[in-house]
């Protein structure tokens, strides 16, 4: 969040949603967002692959011990497969967890990577600032939830072939052609929810932030004095603020991920489990 | 600052938004339902505003894109080597912990087994004392028994010696005092006397000696 850029601008909103750096027809091209996309995915992939890169050597307790990095990151991995996954998709853990992993990675990337001050960094060396929060626009979160929609939709169909299709038919003849419009409208809500949770978590936040400091800029524009007065208890619950920021961009990464395992969950275990529309109490009562 | 936004109709960007986002009517609902919302912070999109829901096709191609080539890469290079490390982590534990109730079973067993040989080999021992001292009992009364007879033989046998050797010399005694008496009554009688009075007289003799000296015996 770049304070100075807030204070400069004046409107609280400027630094948190999209600015196109390249547009064809009215369809963006180039955009903080989008740069802040691809630099969350190469930080993943090159930290990632750094820090869980082992080769098998001849001591299995050496191999099995991690250490630094990739303790770190096993740590996360085994957590979301042992309590998030397992849990939801049982024997198609290892063959689903691929997938929950990289959500969950990327959403982390893409949401921590907004916390950080890169705009006013890039301003310095660029003639425009590059930065913000990748998950706060919600063509970004909308096509990630499509990805989990299509993820569901798929794993159903592939899991259970043409009994996923008949599920969704249940009850009476003459009912269930409405129970089926039914489940479809709550297919999309699922993925509606899922990807408007994300996006407005992730921009709330940051309005807020936006919001308090501007708050500086109008007091200062009265009175030096008033604008000091104003600007240090605000610095300081902006900074505490920021640590709830840190804790939110956990917390919807991770609920992101544990409803994409539900869904799938469901999908594929058609016979197993009772198909509630809201079968995650916990995400429900955890998420803001 | 806030006195600028002012409630607009629903742009067009919006509206493109909401055709292609919305996967059937509850999306649409849902953003009809946000309208107010929508409608207070993203104003005109024409007098440079910002708009909260900014964004279009272009960031759903290059989400979608991105999105796939790190699923793909992660795939190969990244995840194969956590999952591998979990599932070889979670058979190694799991296999620890069956050996190790595998060995505790075979420990038991073992505590069991040389319980069992430990309490037969002291009923083996004490067997074998036993025996023993019954066995040494046994030797003992024998070799006590045959001492025992052994030395009553030798006491037989010596007193049978002595009686015979006293006997022998009695015998010897009577002869020779026989022959003495005999000379001397013949010394002092100076009779004659034939051949069958001597003898006689020498039997007696011997006779009334041998009573005499049974008598003194006794």
């Amino acid at each position: 969040m770049s304070m100075f850029g807030i204070l400069a601008s004046g409107n609280p909103l400027e630094h948190v949603v999209q600015h196109p750096f390249w547009s064809e027809r009215g369809v963006t091209i180039l955009s903080n967002h989008i740069v802040m996309q691809i630099l969350a995915a190469i930080l993943l992939i090159v930290i990632l692959r750094r820090a869980t890169f082992w080769v098998s050597t001849d001591d299995l307790l050496g191999d099995l011990t991690p250490r630094g990095g990739r303790n770190f990151v096993e740590t996360i991995c085994a957590f979301l497969r042992d309590h998030v996954a397992r849990p939801n998709l049982g024997d198609h853990t290892d063959r689903f967890i691929p997938y929950l992993w990289t959500v969950f990675f990327f959403i982390l990337f893409c949401n921590v990577l907004g916390l950080v001050p890169l705009d006013p960094l890039t301003r310095l060396v660029l003639p425009f600032g590059v930065g913000g929060t990748a998950t706060g626009n919600i063509w970004t979160t909308g096509t990630l939830a499509v990805c989990t929609l299509a993820m569901v939709v798929g794993s159903g169909l592939r899991e259970n072939g043409t009994a996923y299709l008949r599920h969704f038919f249940q009850g009476p003849l003459f009912i269930a052609p409405l129970i089926a419009v039914l489940e479809l409208i709550g297919l999309a809500a699922k993925t509606f929810a899922l990807a408007f949770r994300l996006f407005a978590n992730m921009i709330t936040g940051h309005i807020l932030l936006a919001v308090l400091l501007s708050l500086i800029g109008m007091a200062g524009a009265s009175s030096l004095g008033l604008g000091l007065a104003v600007a240090v208890p605000i610095v300081l619950v902006s900074a505490v603020f920021n640590l709830l920021e840190l804790f939110v961009a956990l917390l919807q990464a991770f609920v992101f991920t544990f409803l994409t395992a539900v869904f799938i969950g469901q999908a594929v275990q058609i016979h197993h489990g009772n198909h509630s529309e809201d079968a995650a109490p916990e995400a429900g009562a955890t998420h803001r | 600052m806030f006195g600028t936004w002012e409630f607009s109709p629903v742009q067009p960007r919006m509206r493109i938004a909401r055709k292609r986002c919305a996967a059937g009517r509850p999306g649409m609902v849902g953003l009809i339902m946000l309208a107010p919302v929508r409608a207070a912070v993203a104003a005109d999109h024409g007098s440079g505003t910002p708009n909260l829901f900014g964004g279009d096709v272009g960031n759903a191609i290059w989400t979608f894109v991105i999105f796939l080539v790190v699923l793909w890469v992660l795939g190969k290079l990244v995840w194969p080597y956590v999952l591998s490390a979990l599932q070889k982590r979670e058979e190694f534990i799991r296999g620890s912990l069956e050996h190790a109730k595998a060995d505790r079973e075979q420990a038991e067993q073992h505590l069991r087994e040389c319980a069992a040989s430990l309490e037969k080999a002291r009923d083996e021992a004490s067997a074998i004392v036993d025996e023993g001292r019954r066995d040494a009992e046994i030797l003992r009364r024998k070799i006590e028994g045959q001492a025992r007879q052994e030395a009553e033989a030798m006491l037989d046998r010596a007193r049978r010696e002595i009686g015979a050797a006293r006997d022998t010399a009695v015998k010897d005694l009577y002869a020779l005092t026989a022959q003495l008496s005999t000379e001397v009554a013949a010394r002092v009688i100076r009779a004659e006397l034939d051949e069958k009075a001597h003898e006689r007289l020498i039997e007696e003799s011997i006779e009334e000696l041998s009573r005499l000296s049974h008598t003194q015996q006794n």
